[in-house]
């Protein structure tokens, strides 16, 4: 099988990478570029661990074919802070809420949040739960990401924040 | 010196107060949030090391099998294929008790269960190894497969172990009190079987090990998902033979434990092993369905309960026969099976008790440590108990318990002793908030609320292999370049740790939280603790912390004093500031300046602390387990909606009060309780472990094993009721294992409370429901 | 878990480039569009395959065409999501709608297409039933043109349907409602998200001028037969009918009778039959109001 030269926009940065058709985008994305906020739960699509976002709407990259990327903007975890290396809103209200436990499922509940705030800015508390309803996680019960993420939501409506 | 200034005011019992908390208390963020929410802290499987390969498991696709052969030619043959090592590799056993251990990294001339491990291989890339899988060919010879305890209790013409008749693993026995004279003249005997079902911890994090074997130093280095490094570090050095010294292990950070990660894995092992065989590191990651297969999950238990009451409905004696299924392996099944033993002792005075356990072998997956161990099961059964008596003796489930609930300074029949208790309070304010009076009993068909409670250990009383040594250290440095440091061992696994010990530690030393720097995690660099389990990291680590921070105190104070000019025995300091307890505004240091002093004048800082329960000695067999310096307890009042033409069951609320003693961290707290709610709520409606007649694991992936969703949690209401543990460090207790206790009988009780049907089997699926709904309508026709 | 087997991959652009490589390719190809299905059967090694053609990037395929009067026309590469949230689609075809709302979870339902929950053809796939409740048809396209197949002939059951070597399913076409009609969506599963129907149902129904006697209607149950199962008896119970409570419950167990589960690691065959009977009581009742008010 054939190594071929891809280019794959992500996080607004664009990068010229060997792969082959084959690969997934997660793999790509961790030991390829070196970005290992996006996690590997499963490797079945059932965790959500692994979500990113495609073109601001989200993916798990664990089923994703790399090569299917192309001429996408790919947005992952180490792409949501501000370009001064601030946390992002979400990012920040999720340390401040007790949101973050263990952390593994963190960077996939973010990107799931992000995607329906960057459509949704006032979600209805089902319309969060619904949204958040594909990443699993097993040490908060939810709860407080649910209300970190309600809280970033008025944080962002406040501050005129995308 | 005999003032504590670190007692709580609002505890109105102690009038010897200085000032309130200032560290401990706060719901302090995490200092490593911040690196989680952006991606950038590093678990194991984000790591890679120089030259580093990858290893993967072989696994039996056969629940009970001998193996005749294994070919691994063709694997060694593919390009890319470093080496493979099989059980000829790994004779050695190892256990994590170790009296009766019988586990090895790979089967040793057969497996025990689906998904057993047979062979692994390393390969230069984690593709390589997994093709490199499917060439290995295994000649398996398949042996009649045990899948039922009850069945493997009877059969010992399928031993799945040789040395172990009839399959039972271990058998307990106990008795305290007398049970039959209980029991005989009792006013009231409720009988009842249960069963508690075979699940799995379902953290996110699959576990991961990197194995670096220097064959120049003969040193290994390995980084894994592990909660007890200790154990660990044990482990490996029995397997690879190795001297302690030579082995090194530090732990990244881990996403989420349970229970499950507190054995030393296989991947462990195999990775090792590989290691030292082909001369490079090798990092093993787990699948999900290796995840499965390695299992370590909550026993699942048979339980027949017999409950004796007097007649104004006090418990005069329980009769509790625990048949316990382990899988196919030993792993912490002794110590689970007295848990179960030890567990009806308490919240309630009960001074009759007749114990009989046996854990039997099966062709499963291992069963193990899972949060709330040996307590959840019979939990189940006595907190249903209740409430069937409380029915026949026409009180309210709330009443009954009230009426039953330990207090503080309480003696159980085993000699466990519980220093300290809210637990009535718990259940006041729980009832109260949840308006659990006026509505059990009054709701519509269909709808109802029910209640439970629960308590835990706040550690063991005993390591579990016999050694005298302290069970956790604790050494503070403090010095000019850095402030405070601490080394201590414990592992974060997601609960929070690091940051209460920070707290801990800050609170004595009268620095900010926030600026104590935690060495904790390396089995070299941090000082020995025994490992995150048994709810035990708080307290023990809280009791070295303050005697190593006490010491650090005593070589500041009389410097600070003398610069201020006031007596060593009147300086307190906070916010980093030493200042004389009488004239506080005029006599007062920076904290900087002291250190300052004290380097320059008497040199380095350090101090050291350690901890180590009282050695509660157990009256009878097993009775060593279940002792813990204190008990943390909980109330849990569920309520639910059934819909009665589908049985499905949707947990509409949550209400819940604790007895954390003084919440270090009130948002970690918090946090704890509703994980535990998630994982009780899921053991209790939607999660199983299927395995087919055959042994194979019918869905080994989270798929088909379903934990609970956003859409599926309540409401939570979660209340940490006021309490100070005087016993404690600082009044803090558990707070992690307590909280999962209550929450599936709340929820069983609830749906008797919607429907008039009690059941006694988890998971209660829809299909359950429907079933006996229709069986009841059947049965009302009838009559 | 990875995909080891290795095949080429092709994107083509336009219609014509995505069917000429399913004419040349044929068999030896797999029609990659969300993947949510595909991607996860490659890397479990369930199925295996020479070629890719990933045609999520065909225009032509994509889109939806709601028009007032005008039925509608959804292209195969439509994602999930967007039947989901379309405000079109959902206020005429809303068990549709709700249908697609139910799949998995959010990020499943932005990769998966429509086309691609028909052509899996599992028994248990969630749109085929309100598809073949509204009288869908699937719309295959290939180099010789295009032919037209009512959805429930489209699948054959457990993962089959009627594509031939060449042939992608390009668009799904709805007949507009008729007036004084109603179509309704349920289902049942263990948890409130990320599930695989147990069961699940979809009716169509049609009333005539007075508003209360039922001119025609369509049931369709799915999860209890290998493909999408129309009952035949409830038109014969109930058209020409006006709907009581007598006439509900007798459709509820001629349902049950139909119905044909099995039992697997999801439910039982009798929970499935006893649903059957719940969801064909309320779904009619629903949807009976429903038509009686529009």
């Amino acid at each position: 099988m054939k190594t071929q030269l891809i280019e794959l926009n992500i996080n607004d940065q664009i990068y010229e990478i060997p792969i082959t058709p084959v690969d997934l985008l997660v793999d790509v994305l961790r030991k390829k570029v070196g970005f290992t906020g996006t996690k590997k739960g499963c490797g079945q699509g059932d965790c959500g661990a692994c979500t990113v976002l495609i073109d601001g709407k989200t993916a798990l990259a664990c089923i994703t074919l790399a090569i299917a990327c192309q001429g996408k903007k790919i947005t992952t975890i180490e792409g949501v802070a501000n370009k001064d290396g601030s946390l992002h809103p979400i990012q920040q209200s999720f340390v401040e809420h007790g949101a973050v436990q263990c952390g593994f499922c963190s960077p996939g509940m973010i990107l799931s949040s992000k995607a329906l705030l960057d459509s949704n800015p006032s979600p209805s508390e089902l319309e969060v739960k619904r949204a958040l309803s594909g990443n699993m996680c097993r040490c908060t019960g939810y709860i407080l990401i649910l209300e970190a993420v309600h809280a970033a939501a008025e944080k962002m409506a406040q501050a005129g924040v995308k | 010196m005999t003032k504590k200034y670190e007692v709580s005011n609002k505890y109105g019992n102690y009038t010897d107060y200085k000032r309130e908390f200032t560290e401990v208390g706060r719901s302090i963020p995490r200092p490593d949030g911040p690196a989680k929410v952006s991606g950038a802290t590093v678990y194991t499987d984000d790591m890679t090391v120089p030259k580093m390969v990858y290893g993967r498991i072989l696994r039996s696709p056969h629940a009970h099998a001998l193996i005749k052969n294994i070919d691994y030619s063709k694997a060694l043959a593919l390009p890319g294929v470093l080496g493979v090592i099989t059980g000829a590799d790994c004779p050695i056993v190892y256990g994590i008790v170790p009296h009766n251990s019988n586990e090895h990294a790979l089967a040793q001339e057969k497996v025990r269960s689906w998904g057993e491990g047979v062979a692994a291989v390393a390969a230069i890339d984690d593709e390589t190894a997994e093709k490199a899988l499917e060439l290995i060919s295994v000649e398996y010879e398949l042996l009649p497969v045990l899948t039922d305890p009850r069945e493997a209790v009877l059969r010992d013409d399928v031993r799945i172990h040789e040395d172990r008749p009839f399959n039972i693993a271990h058998e307990g026995k106990q008795r305290y009190g007398e049970p039959e004279k209980a029991f005989a003249e009792a006013a009231y005997v409720l009988e009842k079987d249960f069963y508690s079902s075979y699940v799995n911890h379902g953290f996110i994090e699959p576990q991961s090990a990197i194995a670096d074997f220097d064959p120049n130093k003969g040193t290994l280095r390995l980084w894994a998902t592990c909660q007890v490094p200790h154990y660990t570090h044990q482990q490996l050095a029995k397997v690879l033979d190795m001297p302690l010294n030579k082995i090194r292990i530090t732990v990244p950070s881990i996403g989420g434990g349970f229970g499950g990660k507190g054995v030393a894995s296989q991947a462990d092992f195999c990775a090792a092993l590989l290691s030292r065989k082909i001369g490079k590191p090798v990092k093993i990651t787990y699948e999900r369905s290796d995840i499965f297969a390695t299992n370590n999950g909550r026993h699942p238990c048979y339980m027949k309960f017999k409950m004796a009451f007097d007649k104004d409905g006090l418990i005069t004696g329980v009769d509790f026969d625990n048949l316990m299924e382990g899988g196919a392996y030993a792993g912490w099944g002794i110590v689970v099976l007295f848990y179960t033993a030890s567990m009806v002792h308490i919240p309630y005075k009960v001074k009759n008790v007749l114990f009989r356990g046996r854990r039997v072998f099966t062709n499963k997956p291992v069963c193990g440590a899972h949060r709330g161990l040996g307590g959840v099961q019979p939990r189940f059964a006595m907190e249903q108990m209740l409430d069937e008596a409380a029915e026949h003796f026409g009180l309210n489930p709330f009443e009954i318990r009230m009426r039953n609930a330990a207090e503080s300074g309480h003696t159980c029949a085993s000699a466990m002793y519980v220093p300290h208790t809210e637990y009535k309070k718990c259940l006041e304010v729980a009832v109260k908030n949840s308006d659990f009076l006026a509505k059990q009993g009054k709701l519509p068909f269909g709808k109802g609320i029910g209640m439970s409670g629960g308590y835990y250990i706040s550690g063991t009383s005993y390591t579990l292999y016999l050694s005298y040594k302290p069970h956790t250290v604790a050494t503070i440095k403090v010095d000019e370049e850095n402030g405070v440091t601490l080394f201590c061992g414990s592992t974060d696994i997601g609960q929070g740790s690091n940051m209460v010990m920070a707290q801990m530690a800050a609170e004595t030393l009268g620095v900010k939280s926030e600026n104590v720097h935690i060495y904790s995690m390396d089995t070299s660099v941090s000082t020995f603790d025994l490992g995150t389990f048994a709810s035990r990291v708080t307290f023990a680590t809280g009791k070295a912390i303050k005697q190593a921070a006490e010491k650090i105190n005593q070589e500041l104070f009389p410097v600070a004093a003398a610069m201020m000019e006031c007596r060593g025995d009147e300086v307190a300091v906070k916010d980093y500031r030493f200042y004389s307890i009488y004239e506080p505004k005029k006599k007062n240091v920076s904290w900087d300046e002291v250190v300052t002093r004290y380097i320059e004048s008497n040199g380095p800082l350090t101090a050291t602390g350690q901890f180590t329960p009282p050695r509660r000695k157990g009256l009878q067999q097993g009775g060593n387990i279940g002792h813990s310096p204190t008990f943390g307890f909980s109330c849990q009042i569920a309520e639910v909606d059934v819909d009665v033409e589908t049985g499905r069951i949707q947990v509409t609320k949550i209400t819940e009060a604790g007895d954390c003693g003084q919440p270090i961290n009130p948002m970690s707290v918090e946090g704890q309780v509703h994980g535990s709610i998630q994982m009780g709520l899921g053991q209790a409606l939607y999660e199983e472990m299927k395995i087919g007649p055959d042994g194979k694991f019918l869905n080994p992936s989270l798929h088909d094993y379903k934990m609970p969703t956003t859409l599926d949690m309540p409401d939570v209401h979660a209340t940490i009721v006021e309490a100070y543990d005087p016993s404690a460090p600082y009044g803090g207790k558990e707070s992690g294992e307590g909280p999962i206790q209550p929450t599936i009988p709340a929820i069983f009780n609830a749906v008797y409370d919607a429907i008039g049907i009690r059941f006694t089997e988890m998971p209660l699926t829809p299909e359950k429901v429907l079933s006996a709904l229709k069986a009841k309508k059947a049965a009302e026709m009838k009559a | 878990m990875y995909i080891l087997n290795n095949f080429e991959y092709f994107a083509p652009e336009t219609r014509s480039e995505a069917l000429e490589l399913a004419k040349k390719l044929g068999s030896k190809a797999k029609i990659l569009a969300g993947g949510t299905d595909l991607i996860i059967q490659l890397k479990e090694k369930m199925i295996t395959t020479e070629n890719i053609i990933n045609i999520s990037g065909v225009d032509e395929f994509k889109g939806i065409s709601c028009e007032p009067g005008k039925g509608a026309v959804i292209g195969a590469c439509t994602k999930i999501a967007d039947i989901e949230y379309s405000e079109a689609l959902r206020k005429k075809y809303p068990a549709l709608s709700f249908a697609a709302g139910e799949i998995g979870g959010p990020q499943v339902r932005s990769m998966a297409t429509l086309g691609g929950n028909s052509c899996h053809s599992s028994p248990a796939a969630e749109t085929p039933s309100p598809l073949s409740a509204l009288g869908a048809i699937v719309v295959i396209s290939s180099k010789s043109g295009d032919r037209e197949v009512p959805i429930e002939e489209f699948i054959l059951g457990n993962r089959k349907n009627v594509l031939a070597e060449g042939e992608i399913v390009t668009k799904f076409v709805l007949p507009e409602p008729a007036p004084k009609s109603a179509n309704r969506y349920a289902y049942i599963g263990l948890r409130n998200a990320m599930e695989i129907d147990a069961v699940n149902m979809a009716v169509n129904l049609v009333l005539e001028n007075d508003g209360e006697t039922i001119k025609a209607i369509k049931l369709v149950m799915g999860s209890v037969f290998p493909r999408p199962l129309i009952s035949e008896k409830i038109p014969a119970l109930l058209i020409g009918k006006k709907l009581n409570d007598e006439l509900v419950e007798q459709a509820a167990e001629v349902a049950q009778s139909e119905a044909k589960p099995i039992t697997d690691v999801r439910a039982s065959a009798e929970y499935r039959r006893d649903v059957v009977a719940t969801l064909t009581r309320r779904l009619l009742k629903e949807a009976y109001a429903a038509a009686k008010e529009a």
